[in-house]
């Protein structure tokens, strides 16, 4: 039971993106369409699962003080290694995606499902809720991909879906429109939540 | 003193056997990098001037500040039909990099931005493709136009300019003007020299 919820928190519970409002930032500027979502959402898991494994792994040897310090190097180590896979094998959504990789060091997901996950769980937990997480913010910041994209560029993975006559909202693909629509689904859901709290008294 | 001397030791086996890794990947990646990175520019060299596609190109000045290709319409290099370079500009939020082909009238054959990290939705669309076309649109409008008196419309020239995007298309228009300029002097002292 533990196991799974491990897993699911990340998704709904304690969403990264929704619910901890964690690592807005390439959120917010990556949203822009769906493939660069998807990307980004692969790339942070991948640096996740990676960091949270190694510093479960290696979390008895680490001296409280200078813990800080040795995550950010095991997580620097993994970002790089996503960095050059990506160049190497996936040059176009590694030039889509831009800086927003190597930015991944200084994603607080990262860095806080080290602080407040890794270094007090075992190995098998940690990547559970690595990949929970990760899967939390790859939905997250698809969902609202799908909605700029449409509105921005009257567009569907590239597709175009709302005919010749519409006219894409420039708004919705700069930074106002990710915080506007990051805004509504975040009250959204608050909305949901809040509901269902009320509905159990 | 002994504390410090342990914590020291332990961030370092952590730094050592991070880098020890990234070392080895790097051995690895970095020659699939390079190696895509020769085949994108040769495949924008082949694409900017299309009259050499199945032709060869000859690196000239590759010491100078403006190395440029000989575009040759044939395999063995006789026939001359235009010339590549590289312009390098500075964009909106990102250093620009474009290959530019032109013939030997000067005009453009082709142009193709390789790198730019502009904003997303308005300067990307510099190398933006619609859907149902093959080439990006912004690129596409720089063909048969002679490229020394290219300028954006806001300049009072003919290249319309990305809307949200004026000083990402500028960049890209003034760099090839200048560039060309420049890339006439170098071939013109070199016809004289010959």
């Amino acid at each position: 039971m533990s196991a799974t919820s491990e897993l699911i928190k990340g998704i709904w519970k304690e969403n990264p993106v929704f619910r901890l409002a964690l690592g807005l930032c390439p959120v917010l500027a990556l949203s822009t369409s769906i493939p660069n979502a998807i990307g980004m959402g692969i790339a942070l898991t991948f640096v996740l699962i990676g960091s949270n494994a190694i510093i479960s792994a290696i979390r008895k040897g680490v001296p409280g003080k200078i813990r800080i310090c040795i995550f950010i190097v095991v997580i620097a180590a993994f970002v790089t290694i996503a960095d050059m896979v990506m160049h190497a094998y996936q040059p176009a959504l590694h030039k889509s995606l831009g800086i927003f990789v190597p930015l991944i060091v200084v994603n607080c997901i990262v860095l806080g499902r080290a602080e407040a996950f890794a270094q007090k769980n075992g190995i098998w937990l940690s990547i559970l809720d690595a990949i929970g997480m990760g899967i939390g913010f790859t939905a997250a910041l698809t969902a609202i991909a799908i909605i700029r994209e449409i509105l921005g560029f009257g567009t569907l993975m590239g597709f175009p879906i709302l005919g010749q006559s519409f006219e894409p909202v420039i708004l919705m693909i700069l930074a106002p429109g990710a915080f506007i629509t990051m805004g509504l689904m975040l009250g959204g859901l608050n909305m949901i939540v809040a509901r269902q709290k009320k509905a159990q008294k | 003193m002994n504390n410090i001397v342990q914590l020291g030791v332990r961030l370092l086996i952590v730094c050592v056997l991070s880098a020890g890794g990234l070392a080895l990947l790097n051995a690895k990646t970095s020659p699939i990098i390079a190696e895509y990175k020769r085949m994108e520019q040769e495949q924008a060299r082949k694409e900017v001037v299309p009259a050499a596609s199945a032709g060869l190109f000859v690196l000239r000045d590759s010491s100078t500040d403006l190395p440029y290709y000989e575009a040759y319409s044939d395999p063995e290099g006789i026939q001359l039909v235009g010339y590549v370079f590289n312009t390098v500009g500075k964009g909106y939020s990102s250093t620009m990099e474009t290959v530019v082909g032109v013939d030997l009238q000067w005009k453009i054959t082709g142009i193709k931005v390789t790198f730019q990290q502009e904003t997303p939705g308005l300067g990307t669309k510099s190398t933006e493709i619609r859907y149902g076309e093959t080439d990006p649109w912004f690129q596409r409008q720089f063909k048969s136009k002679p490229a020394e008196l290219i300028k954006v419309d806001k300049d009072g020239g003919e290249i319309q300019s990305i809307t949200g995007a004026t000083i990402t298309s500028r960049t890209i228009t003034d760099a090839i003007r200048n560039n060309t300029k420049l890339l006439k002097e170098k071939v013109t002292a070199r016809e004289k020299r010959s």
